[in-house]
């Protein structure tokens, strides 16, 4: 750092203010932290609130040779907000302006804004915000971007990106510019669509464009449940088989079942091997042939109980159940952890007996809550740190499932995003020639390292030089 | 450039070709791997020959005009699939047509909604130009399909990005920075869609007044305007296709009867916000024009004195007009892109990101990149 971290505080106390200043020696404590497990470092919190302070925050920053990291709400799973060496750490929470333009359909929205709160704010049109992570009560637009967050319903309506149709961003040389725009598809090169899911490492996002979905007339929701996992997971295949791409198709497993029944109370088959949460929407005249169908296959692959929920009030409650799996793990350990990895969904069945199998020898508590329908899958370790030698099981266990993930033709991550956590995996699923494409990208939008540095790459990602050299002086 | 071709022919003679519609080139060569591919583009970089890659050349309209040392065709990129209709993904190579794709997940009655007509446009050209088909307004553009691309860099890497999964978040989404990048980043090889299932039923429906149209059905699949009136596209089951088409009261056709892309002295694709398209076509003078309502996207014949007017209306509502053909002397006097965006400085850096000595259509791209 250039000077001491005294001028740092008081050059950023001059841009934002001094009560949108944080530096005490607790305040940095809170927020070197997410929702995960790891801990990192914090120079000084700023809380913005205009893209101009925040392009004000960075240049000074890069002045006095220290990095950015942007945070929400700090629901993020993987450090994607934890900053590993000292940073300032640009909290966007203040950034909650909506500007809705209800008649094409679109809202400039705050990364501030939270998730729950834009689709509530925008009701009253008949319009929502496709993308509901379990956290959206929590989370906010910016980390959603960040993170190119999912949530049940992407099934059918796909993850945030596919709902952002433009992006203010602060660059790396403290310059603000927009990505894409409200019509459709950007000139030239579609930077909006890689600025989603970088999780800031490209630029501090300041503004998002947002499109917005017409609420669905109908809603079927239904419960099945199965006396053996395989039924659930047949059904799920099944349904997609059939033609049939449901607005959500949600699997919980018994352990899970019970810990979230003990928790909301929802009538749940406690005595259920696996439970479907399917979902249809759309036309009053379509949805019923659609749910039917569902519950037909359900019925075929050994389902013991078919629910329809029957109003909007037990709908809810189902989706309270389903969403509430992360808090209800707490009556049952005192800690957990988690991968997010995809699989091809016709492997589901395959790679959930693997998970089974690695959790009893290692003599585990897994619990299960998969976004089936896409194949995104969440096995959950509860366990108590305090006991000796168990974290070094459940690190051992999720390292396993992450390499049956692979082998099934998988993924790492998809939708808690990369961060810190998971950085250091990225070379299963990426040659070195592949992750230096990745490196030479994000230098092309930051050359110093400034924007949120060390996520996503794993170090010495940039080092792969074959090619064409160029000749200094090169006009390219 | 005696010498060079003598190379290059020695080289990659053995698979050279003629392109009816392409520009002239040193070279026209249909190389039948990504390797082929890799070692070729080393090759122009150390040469610094200009490389146009070619589809069907359907989409080759867009941009700035290229003049090639090399033409390299997708044509022997269009064998491998492989299709796994139960997941509803599909994996291509970028030569394959819409229509030959269309054969295959057609026998599960699978779609990928690319563009629904000139089937003849490779899935490699589409994916590099980024149009998208009508169906855009229910499933999203183009760019919303495509889980994987493995690409050849300007400089003969060869990367991959994305995964073959529906969901992903695992790096930068370089996937979806191939789409639309009209061949100025790498030569797509091949490319893992994300597919749909077609609906049961399907009508196209006759109607006076889009808002109205909107009103009284949930998300068509399309809601098109031409000189002719409006249609509204619908799809799902029989019976909401029914209960819907009685909605609107127009006259019904089975299936999709999708509209001819209008033929003007200039091809131009016009995009704006969703509620400017209705004034923007009261603009439009007495060419044929298809426009898409929801969406903001409107293709259009016009005479070559109508480019700026139209252009200016479009630029000052947030939107853009882009020139996909018209006559060379219009074509040289003019911009086809337009304004320029903001991003343009970072659009030039990500170019030389991945095209460092620029051999890959230098100048197509927006600000001369």
């Amino acid at each position: 750092m250039v000077g001491s971290l005294d001028a740092l505080v008081a050059e950023m106390t001059s841009i934002v203010g001094v009560d949108a200043v944080r530096a005490g020696e607790l305040d940095r404590h809170l927020f070197s932290k997410d929702a995960g497990v790891t801990r990192g470092e914090v120079s000084v919190v700023v809380l913005p609130k205009t893209a101009r302070q925040v392009a004000a925050v960075v240049r000074a920053a890069v002045s006095h040779d220290v990095a950015v990291v942007p945070r929400g709400a700090g629901t993020g799973l993987s450090g994607g907000a934890v900053p590993e060496s000292p940073a300032v750490l640009i909290v966007t929470t203040r950034m909650n302006q909506i500007d809705l333009d209800a008649g094409n359909h679109q809202a400039w929205v705050g990364p501030g804004v939270i998730n729950l709160d834009l689709s509530d704010h925008t009701d009253q049109f008949g319009l929502y915000f496709a993308p509901d992570p379990s956290s959206q009560a929590a989370c906010t637009i910016g980390g959603n971007v960040a993170n190119n967050s999912g949530g049940p319903h992407c099934l059918a309506e796909g993850s945030t990106v596919n709902h952002i149709l433009a992006v203010e961003f602060v660059t790396a040389d403290g310059d603000i510019v927009v990505a894409g725009s409200g019509a459709p598809d950007p000139i030239g090169l579609d930077l909006r669509g890689v600025m989603v899911g970088s999780e800031g490492t490209l630029g501090i996002v300041t503004r998002v464009l947002v499109k917005l979905l017409p609420r669905p007339p109908a809603i079927r929701t239904l419960l099945l449940a199965f006396p053996e996992v395989a039924g659930a997971a047949a059904t799920v295949s099944g349904v997609i088989a059939a033609g049939v791409v449901p607005a959500a198709l949600e699997m919980m497993d018994r352990p899970l079942i019970r810990a979230v029944e003990n928790f909301v109370h929802a009538d749940l088959p406690v005595d259920a091997a696996a439970v479907l949460l399917a979902e249809v929407a759309g036309h009053e005249a379509g949805v019923d042939a659609e749910a039917e169908l569902i519950a037909q296959i359900a019925t075929d692959n050994g389902a013991f109980q078919v629910r329809r929920a029957a109003d909007a009030e037990e709908r809810e409650l189902l989706w309270k159940a389903r969403k509430s799996a992360f808090g209800a793990i707490a009556q049952v350990a005192p800690d957990y952890y988690l991968h997010d990895t995809v699989i091809p969904r016709t492997k589901l069945v395959e790679v959930l007996n693997q998970i089974y199998e690695i959790a009893a020898r290692r003599n585990l508590l897994v619990l299960n809550t998969i976004h089936a329908g896409d194949g995104n899958l969440h096995p959950l370790f509860a366990f108590d740190g305090s006991d000796p030698g168990v974290v070094a099981q459940v690190k051992a266990a999720a390292d396993e499932i992450v390499d049956i993930s692979i082998a099934a033709g998988g993924t790492l991550s998809g939708e808690h995003g990369i961060g810190l956590e998971k950085r250091d995996l990225m070379h299963l699923v990426f040659s070195p020639v592949d992750l230096d494409a990745q490196a030479r990208l994000r230098e092309a939008f930051d050359p110093a390292g400034v924007m949120n540095p060390e996520k996503v790459l794993p170090a010495g990602s940039r080092c792969f030089d074959f090619g064409r050299p160029v000749p200094e002086g090169t006009w390219v | 450039m005696t010498g060079l071709r003598s190379t290059l022919g020695k080289l990659f003679g053995g698979s050279k070709i003629e392109i009816d519609g392409a520009p002239p080139a040193e070279l026209v060569v249909a190389p039948d791997s990504a390797d082929q591919i890799a070692r070729l583009l080393d090759f122009a970089s150390e040469h610094r020959l200009t490389v146009l890659p070619w589809g069907a050349g359907v989409h080759q309209g867009f941009g700035g005009r290229i003049e090639p040392d090399v033409i390299v065709s997708s044509s022997n990129l269009a064998g491998a699939v492989e299709w796994d209709p139960d997941d509803l993904t599909v994996v291509v190579g970028s030569g394959i047509t819409l229509g030959g794709l269309d054969e295959v997940i057609g026998a599960r009655r699978q779609s990928a909604v690319l563009p629904e007509v000139d089937l003849s446009a490779t899935v490699g050209g589409v994916i590099a130009s980024g149009v998208s088909g009508w169906r855009r307004l229910r499933y999203g553009p183009t760019r919303d399909r495509l889980l994987q691309v493995q690409f050849v860099t300007g400089d003969g890497r060869m990367v991959t990005g994305g995964a073959r999964v529906v969901k992903n978040v695992t790096g930068y989404d370089i996937p979806r920075l191939l789409t639309g990048s009209l061949g100025s980043l790498g030569i797509i090889t091949s490319v893992c869609l994300k597919l749909w299932p077609e609906p049961e039923a399907a009508a196209t429906v006759t109607a006076d007044d889009p808002e109205r149209a909107a009103a009284v059905t949930y998300r068509p699949q399309a809601v098109l305007e031409t000189r002719d009136g409006v249609s509204v596209f619908l799809a799902g089951t029989t019976a909401e296709v029914e209960a819907q088409a009685t909605a609107l009261g127009g006259e019904v056709a089975a299936g999709f009867v999708w509209p001819e892309p209008p033929i003007g002295t200039c091809a131009v694709r016009m995009r704006v916000l969703p509620v400017d398209v209705s004034p923007l076509v009261a603009q439009i003078g007495t060419g044929p024009f298809v426009a898409a309502h929801g969406v903001g996207e409107i293709l259009a014949g016009v005479e070559s004195d109508e480019i700026e007017p139209l252009r200016e209306w479009a630029e000052v509502r947030g939107g853009a007009l882009v020139v996909e053909r018209a006559p060379d002397d219009v074509y040289e006097a003019i911009d086809p892109w337009g304004a320029s965006p903001s991003t343009l400085d970072l659009q030039r850096k990500v170019k030389a990101a991945f095209d460092p000595l620029g051999v890959l259509v230098p100048g197509r791209l927006p600000g001369g990149i």
